[in-house]
């Protein structure tokens, strides 16, 4: 192959979710009545908002070669904590600050800290203890979620305070400020990822964990950042997810945590550990996004549509393997 | 004197044990299969089955299905083992719950189904607000206020329906689209919020205000769901009352959503009523003795006892809670029990 036909190609590959996600735009702006208008692409990118920002996480440690299961519960965790301190009605406290837009950091940071320390409970039990991380984290998965439940006694707390609604309400560009949240997450990890030492070695540790350790990297403090990063960041998207739902109910984000991994995948992260890039991680979060959007106008009966997700995620799968076959035989 | 002193102490401690509450819990322990505990109905039927049923001498121990068929099976499975006075079932699944109400009833334990009505088998008694009738008081309200909007019955309506693989959703879908059959003028979009899940109810608001921005009413089959629908008007830059708001149960969020002006009707699932009468009912039960079809008063509400294929029930209706009447303490909703306690059917 020449070199100039093989370089577009890499290049194609590469960007590979990038192109599947204009396609699928551009076929269901044809074909589905009312999709194409810019109302329904920032919805699209809005509906991103939560799921981008929780598989951030989970891509951190995928390719850093563990698994974190637990996300889509510390998330949940993090939008009840959210609810009950700072909503007005239901099971919600309702807690003011004075300045009002206070509240914002304060439950932030409250959020953050409880999804870091179930991160660092997760880290530890992995790392120290030796234990399996899909099993640590199915675990986590559980007590976490059932933790919700209990904290909530199944009730909800609603009418989050508006200084916090600002975020879900306020649009810039038509898109509320809450993407512009998930994108500076996007951009800011991928930075990371790419430019820093510890991006550069979360790959290497994925890649070959012994090869890492005896070039020197301090494996288990790169692993431990990995997991408390992941904890902390899913509980940003459950922060986000309470504002977007302007509270929590006990089974805020249920099903998540799947269709995170899907768009992980989907996103060119091997689970494999040591392959992947964030910004193809934000191509397969839209890309979902834009099926669940078309789904929803599509006017399907009920029972049809979980069918459809499936087989089009399915779909896009199976488009990546494509591509992981095409590259090995270029390579 | 010896022989005196033995039986004042005896007729003293009987007395104590009389006058002592837990008098009431000698009647002996009864199951409650409650088939989640992520919605506030279910949870507050939980202590309401709890409270009405301490009433009248039963001690009630509550297992939680998580929503699971196959849970809620092995659960029933290890309570026929209990061997309790009798298990109220709210059944995850109505039809894959059968066989195991088949069982408890084979085993000697009477079987009462709340909320959720299984017809394909017999059951001792079926305490319901009618999930296909709440429909029906869904669809009174969407004709009426269509009618306060366009004049007459026509529009556009978002049914927000929950689980599709829920029968509980499916039948309010069934009972509210039968209804709403003969007015050709209205549109009906439905579309399902995946597991109940709010964030879900809000994505399929805010996408179809965009494809149909002539949307009149979103009806959401739960309260939580409406909380997230109205967080979605509320981004689309809509003011309350501008695109009406209504949904099912009857849970306190609603009735927040009411007061703010959001929400025009919340259809309410009777819970309390629904409750106590098992309670009244339940030492007839017990006992296996017929229950008289008829009227009865349930808390004050009129219901109607007949006598079905699968077994005694009792309907009791539904009401429809707009901001007129959102305060009645009766709602369950509005989380106050009744202060008068039930007492059994002679």
């Amino acid at each position: 192959m020449p070199p100039r036909q093989r370089k577009v190609l890499e290049f194609v590959l590469d960007n590979l979710v990038w192109f599947m996600l204009l396609a699928v735009l551009a076929i269901f702006s044809a074909t589905i009545p009312n999709y194409f208008q810019p109302g329904i692409f920032a919805n699209v990118i809005e509906q991103s908002s939560v799921l981008g920002v929780m598989s951030i996480g989970l891509a951190l440690v995928i390719i850093a070669g563990h698994m974190d299961l637990s996300v889509e519960s510390v998330a949940a965790l993090s939008a009840m904590a959210t609810g009950i301190l700072f909503a007005s009605s239901g099971i919600g406290m309702g807690i003011t600050l004075t300045p009002g837009w206070l509240v914002v950091p304060v439950s932030l940071v409250i959020g953050l800290a409880v999804g870091a320390v179930i991160g660092a409970l997760n880290g530890y039990l992995v790392i120290k203890i030796k234990m399996n991380a899909f099993i640590v984290t199915l675990s986590s998965y559980i007590w976490v979620r059932g933790l919700v439940v209990a904290a909530s006694g199944g009730r909800s707390a609603q009418n989050l305070a508006p200084d916090l609604r600002f975020l879900g309400i306020q649009r810039f560009l038509g898109i509320p400020l809450t993407a512009y949240i998930a994108i500076l997450c996007f951009v800011g990890f991928s930075f990371m990822m790419a430019k820093t030492r510890f991006g550069r070695h979360l790959i290497m540790i994925g890649g070959n964990e012994a090869a890492a350790f005896r070039a020197g990297i301090k494996v288990d403090k790169v692993l431990m950042i990995a997991f408390v990063l992941s904890g902390a960041i899913a509980a940003l998207a459950g922060w986000i997810l309470a504002i977007r739902t302007s509270g929590a109910t006990a089974n805020l984000g249920t099903g998540l945590l799947f269709n995170a991994f899907a768009a992980v995948v989907i996103g060119g992260v091997s689970l494999k550990g040591g392959v992947g890039a964030l910004p193809g991680v934000y191509a397969g979060v839209l890309l979902l996004s834009s099926i669940n959007t078309a789904i929803n106008l599509m006017g399907l009966p009920a029972h049809y549509t979980q069918v459809i997700h499936g087989l089009l995620v399915l779909a896009a799968v199976l488009l990546d393997t494509l591509k992981q076959t095409i590259r090995k035989r270029l390579a | 004197m010896r022989h005196l002193l033995k039986y004042g102490m005896v007729l003293l401690a009987g007395m104590a044990a009389l006058l002592h509450p837990a008098y009431a819990q000698d009647k002996g322990k009864v199951y409650y299969m409650v088939p989640t505990l992520i919605d506030e109905f279910q949870t507050g039927s939980v202590s309401a089955i709890e409270m009405f049923l301490k009433q009248v001498g039963y001690s009630v121990t509550t297992l939680n299905a998580d929503n699971k068929t196959d849970l809620q099976q092995s659960q029933m499975n290890d309570v026929i083992a209990l061997k309790p006075k009798a298990i109220i079932l709210a059944a995850v699944d109505f039809n894959a719950l059968a066989p195991s109400v088949e069982a408890a009833r084979a085993a000697g334990i009477p079987v009462v189904e709340f909320d959720r009505q299984i017809s394909s088998t017999m059951s001792d008694f079926t305490s319901v607000a009618g999930t296909v009738e709440i429909g029906y008081v869904a669809a009174e309200q969407v004709q009426r206020l269509l009618t306060e909007k366009n004049g007459s019955v026509k529009g556009k309506v978002l049914q927000v329906l929950g689980d599709p693989g829920d029968p509980y959703t499916l039948d309010i879908q069934k009972g509210f689209e039968e209804r709403m059959a003969k007015f050709p003028e209205v549109t009906i979009i439905s579309q399902p919020a995946m597991q109940w899940e709010a964030s879900n109810a809000g994505t399929i608001v805010s996408d179809q205000l965009l494809a149909n921005p002539d949307i009149d009413i979103v009806f959401s089959h739960a309260a939580h769901l409406s909380v997230a629908a109205v967080a979605s008007l509320e981004a689309a830059g809509k003011k309350p009352g501008e695109v009406y708001v209504m949904s099912s149960n009857g849970a306190p969020v609603a009735l927040d959503l009411i007061r703010q002006g959001w929400m025009q009707v919340e259809v309410e699932q009777p819970l309390y009523a629904q409750a106590a009468a098992i309670a009244m009912f339940m030492d007839k039960i017990v006992a296996k003795t017929k229950i008289e079809p008829g009227e009865y008063d349930v808390l004050g509400l009129k219901s109607t006892v007949t006598d079905e294929a699968w077994g005694p029930t009792i309907k009791i209706p539904g009401a429809a809670i707009t901001k007129d009447n959102v305060d009645d303490p009766s709602f369950w909703g509005n989380l106050k029990p009744p202060a008068t306690p039930v007492t059994s059917v002679p």
